[in-house]
């Protein structure tokens, strides 16, 4: 698209395609510059691969979404996480109870 | 070397929550995390015990650091650094996955066969991606080299936004963009040759 604007009839060749796949997949990804939102507004309609282009990255897109089912975290790992936290604090509270006793022997 | 980066950073850091406060912000900022963090793990090793291992090691890192996190900014970002960054100096090396390839040297490869692999992915269908489903997408994600399977997942599936993604793995915005450009045109590759087997077995 960077390279294709002006004409009436909808291109069937694009000459810089690779570049107008990376704006039209940060469109896609929200992530595109005011500019590039700009330019692709004014000239999706007039180059056939890109119109391809964009279809096709946004179908593969909604289907890594919500297809690809999300793994959610065995609870057996999050009482064994919260286990480990815990003796961390236990440890940390011991320290400071060792520090004072040894204040209070030498002070 | 990136997880030398990444320690001194965080040891650097005054302490200056309570401890009455880390676990407060612990619970309320990591927590809800959790399952994203563990598909995370899970998409990058494959394997339940690796995820699990990595998962947990991320989360004391995080407790153990804490400091150097700022309450109220991006707790999701600040965990999937520490956990890529846990996965590449820990995981990786021991990982199952039989390929190791550089990142520099993939996209070198990429590089020189941008054309080529072009006019090869021309031919998927959106129909053919629209009838897939989800354990095929999957396993077309999970077959990319673990680089560019990361970048489709924190962006597709987890969807942070460039700008976060170029924090959580220490590159330039200009290199996610082109990464993650590669990374499409490899998954198009499989999904093209899984669109290939499904219309083979519609024939039979
Ligand atoms: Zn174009």
């Amino acid at each position: 698209m960077a390279q294709c604007s002006g004409n009436e009839l909808m291109k069937e060749e694009c000459e810089n395609h690779e570049k107008c796949m990376k704006m039209i997949q940060a469109v896609l990804d929200g992530s595109a510059t005011p500019d590039e939102i700009e330019h692709f507004k004014n000239n999706i309609e007039v180059c056939k691969p890109c119109v391809d282009g964009y279809e096709l990255e946004k179908s593969i897109k909604e289907s890594l979404k919500t297809k690809v089912s999300k793994v959610c975290c065995p609870q057996k790992t999050i009482e064994q996480l919260k286990v480990k936290i815990g003796i961390g604090l236990l440890l940390i509270l011991g320290l400071v109870i060792k520090i004072k006793v040894i204040q209070e022997i030498f002070i | 070397m990136e997880f030398e980066e990444e320690e001194e950073e965080l040891i650097e850091s005054k302490p200056k929550y309570s401890e009455a406060e880390k676990y407060r912000i612990f619970d309320k900022e990591f927590m809800p995390h959790v399952d994203s963090m563990y598909n995370f793990a899970f998409r990058l090793t494959n394997d339940e015990d690796d995820a699990n291992d990595l998962m947990q090691d991320t989360f004391m890192k995080a407790f153990r650091f804490i400091n150097s996190f700022q309450e109220g900014t991006n707790s999701k970002a600040w965990l999937f650094r520490i956990l890529k960054n846990s996965f590449i100096n820990d995981y990786r090396k021991k990982s199952k996955e039989p390929s190791k390839v550089d990142y520099q040297e993939v996209e070198t490869v990429y590089n020189s066969t941008e054309d080529a692999e072009y006019e090869s992915t021309t031919d998927l269908r959106i129909e053919a991606v629209q009838d897939m489903i989800g354990d095929e997408v999957a396993m077309a994600l999970n077959g990319l080299p673990v680089d560019f399977r990361t970048v489709i997942i924190l962006c597709d599936i987890e969807g942070f936004t460039y700008e976060e993604m170029a924090k959580i793995l220490d590159i330039p915005i200009g290199t996610v963009r082109s990464r993650l450009h590669r990374a499409r045109n490899l998954l198009k590759e499989k999904l093209r040759s899984y669109a290939k087997s499904m219309g083979y077995k519609e024939l039979r």
